[in-house]
């Protein structure tokens, strides 16, 4: 058990040195928690093989997914949020990095995610808002939303030694 | 994980003005870049530039502030340039499919 500011727990349910442990963090969600996603992204990368460039983009999802709950989920107010990440094999044998967070917040997201891939801002569209989830979406391999009957659960997922984008 | 933002202002002359950057633009700094870049944003600047040469990690708060001082730019006909990009920063640029919309000048390297 680990206490802190923004963590509230974490766990290593599988083996705590393999590269297909699960990590699981529980925080309260307040964006200063970031530096804590980010200590674990880099573990993670690392373990993946990923390099610097790769690394930084998914440090930039996971930032933008985790700060899109803190602001929008639960509207910058500290908020339980349950936070997964391991290295596992995909049906098709292939390995993939992937991020769980799951949020109990009474706003349901209910936005399109292939909108947020596909858009690409113009000049006349050009505005500071939005530009989380494209970067989410663009970096993501696949970005999934699920509604809850008690808040929203999502996951990125990235393909280990193809880019990662 | 560089959590601070620090600010090197040089008024170049009355109404050009350099502003350069080191740490990290996250959601805890954006703030303060925006305190630097607003009173800039006004009809008697006629060009911003913005250096990012020791500038790791930017976020998309970070990528909004700056397009706020784009779209200043747009509504009052003057410059607003990003300069000195590391490669992990034009990524996300180019991954927000913002690169061509800036005006984006040279490298850090």
């Amino acid at each position: 058990m680990v206490t802190s500011n923004c963590i509230q727990d974490v766990s290593f349910p599988d083996c705590e040195s393999s590269h297909v442990g699960k990590l699981c963090l529980q925080l309260n969600c307040k964006s200063d928690c970031i530096h804590v996603l980010r200590s674990v992204v880099a573990v993670m990368t690392a373990r993946a093989g990923m390099a610097e460039l790769q690394s930084n983009r998914v440090a930039i999802a996971v930032d933008e997914l985790f700060a899109n709950i803190a602001a929008h989920a639960y509207n910058g107010k500290p908020g339980r949020v349950e936070f997964e990440t391991c290295i596992d094999g995909n049906v098709e044998g292939c390995q993939e990095l992937i991020f769980d967070f799951r949020d109990y917040a009474a706003v349901r997201w209910t936005g399109n995610l292939e909108e947020a891939t596909t858009h690409a801002p113009s000049d006349e569209s050009l505005c500071p808002g939005g530009l989380g989830l494209r970067l989410i979406c663009s970096v993501a391999d696949r970005c999934e939303h699920e509604v809850c009957t008690d808040g929203n659960r999502w996951r990125l997922i990235f393909n280990i030694n193809d880019g990662a984008s | 994980m560089d959590t601070s933002l620090k600010f090197e202002r040089t008024d170049e002359d009355d109404n050009h003005v350099l502003l350069r950057l080191h740490g990290d633009v996250t959601i805890h700094t954006s703030p303060r870049l925006r305190e630097q870049l607003k009173p800039l944003l006004n009809a008697s600047t006629r060009e911003i530039r913005v250096a990012l040469e020791h500038v790791d990690f930017m976020d998309s708060s970070g990528i909004a502030t700056l397009v706020e001082g784009l779209q200043w730019a747009r509504l009052t006909g003057g410059r607003f340039v990003l300069s000195g990009l590391s490669e992990n920063v034009r990524d996300v640029f180019e991954l927000a499919k913002l690169d061509t919309v800036f005006e984006i000048e040279g490298n850090s390297a």
